[in-house]
């Protein structure tokens, strides 16, 4: 049986200076290791420390060649980087598994998937999502699922993605409530997410004949008695949200209401 | 505004009321696959809640999966890339609208062969037909827009099964 030849092509990532993608095709034979080896080491000297390797075109992997990988992996991490592949097939990835690999990579489905999960946790770069929706509140329980779905599977834990979700939940019903009823007036839920922090905006279109009522209740300095009573069934959900978040902010024009809060990242 | 009674005879909103049909959910999301499963489980939802059968949800879940995965993996290359999911909900059927800002070329032609293959019958393939074969079998309609910028608009309608018979998902 004859072997493919090892092929690797270095492409820089302009947009990431600290990011190379090296496209691996080929065999990986343990007579590789030294071109590979080699090759870190160029990657090294010019300043990148994250390393994408895509093995789309990769149609073996000696065992010699993983721990080679390894190596260069831990270099990485000296400098606070790393290695991490793509565009492994089923076949290879199973292999990976079997041979444990995957319990030290990270491995992702394509280069662009890659380069996010960089920009995210090394750049830290925000990301935004938004969704127009009209005044139902039986719309509100799926997008507060949407959001808390979103922050787990970005990271973070249970407890703020629940609190996330809380807060979603009481400003998405505020809206509904105090907006517009007309199903054309939509309400606009924008969402910026990074490593640390979660920003919600909702904003929507005001009752005219609700305007004056709602600015009196989002003034800041409320006194006790404006505070809600014992025995008064609604009219806690600010208050809540201002207990679990870490900033709001209130805009209410004639235009419509704008409010903005800020939950930052506890565990 | 005025309130109305539940049948308990308890105040609530008008807007707590049925849904008043037909409406349009919009989603914009980042061109990441991270984002699908929780954007595919909130289409789902949003059926269920608009009164259409669990099956029916979880069927249209596979339709936004298949469509968005195409759209992140296929038609996302700038940084800032952005998926749209328009989803238009009437009594008997959603209507799903989905836009990216397009791929490559190569991609291009490839979903239009994979579109235009299911369409004439054509069942053999060389390459993967991008999932549209079971969107189209769980659909009434697929059509593909593609701009003179390459903006590709996947729209794709969704009747209820429970008036046209099961689907099914042998053939």
């Amino acid at each position: 049986m004859t072997t493919q030849r090892m092929e690797i092509d270095i492409q820089e990532v302009p947009e990431s200076e600290g990011v190379v993608i090296l496209h691996f095709s080929g065999d990986l034979t343990s007579e590789c290791v030294r071109r590979i080896n080699e090759c870190f080491s160029a990657v090294g000297k010019k300043g990148k420390t994250y390393a994408i390797a895509n093995m789309a075109e990769v149609t073996l992997i000696s065992s010699a060649v993983l721990g080679e990988f390894m190596g260069c992996r831990k270099r990485l991490i000296e400098e606070h980087g790393d290695l991490v592949f793509c565009g492994l097939d089923l076949e290879m990835r199973t292999k990976l598994h079997l041979m444990g690999a995957t319990k030290i990579f990270r491995i992702y489905t394509d280069i662009r998937t890659a380069l996010n999960s960089y920009k995210w946790e090394i750049e830290r770069q925000p990301e935004k999502f938004h969704v127009s929706f009209p005044p139902y509140l039986k719309i509100v329980p799926p997008l507060r699922q949407l959001v808390s779905r979103i922050a787990r599977q970005k990271g973070y834990g249970n407890r703020d993605s629940f609190r996330i979700e809380t807060i979603v939940d009481e400003i998405c019903n505020n809206a509904v409530e105090h907006g517009r009823p007309k199903a054309d007036d939509l309400i606009d839920l924008t969402v910026i997410i990074d490593p640390d922090k979660i920003e919600i905006d909702v904003r929507n279109m005001s009752d005219p004949d609700k305007v004056a009522s709602l600015t009196a209740m989002l003034l800041p300095e409320k006194t006790d008695t404006d505070k809600p009573k014992p025995d008064v069934k609604r009219g806690r959900g600010l208050s809540l949200i201002k207990m679990l978040s870490d900033g709001m902010s209130v805009e209410c024009t004639d235009r419509g209401t704008s409010v903005r809060v800020k939950k930052v990242r506890e565990e | 505004m005025a309130k109305t009674e539940d049948h308990n005879g308890k105040e609530i909103f008008p807007q707590c009321r049925k849904i008043s049909i037909p409406f349009s959910v919009n989603v914009r999301f980042p061109g990441d696959l991270d984002y699908i499963p929780a954007v595919r489980k909130f289409v789902s939802e949003l059926l269920q809640v608009s009164d259409f059968s669990p099956k029916f949800a979880y069927r249209s879940e596979i339709i936004v999966d298949e469509i968005c995965n195409n759209a992140v993996t296929y038609g996302c290359q700038t940084d800032d890339a952005h998926i749209e999911l328009l989803n238009k909900i009437f009594d008997d059927r959603i209507e799903f609208t989905i836009r990216d800002q397009g791929g490559t070329n190569n991609n291009l032609r490839r979903l239009k062969t994979a579109v235009k293959s299911g369409s004439s019958g054509k069942k053999k393939q060389t390459k993967p037909g991008l999932g549209l074969e079971i969107v189209r079998m769980l659909s009434e309609r697929l059509d593909v827009v593609i701009d003179e910028k390459n903006l590709t608009s996947v729209h794709v309608v969704r009747k209820r099964e429970d008036e046209r018979g099961d689907v099914t998902l042998s053939n």
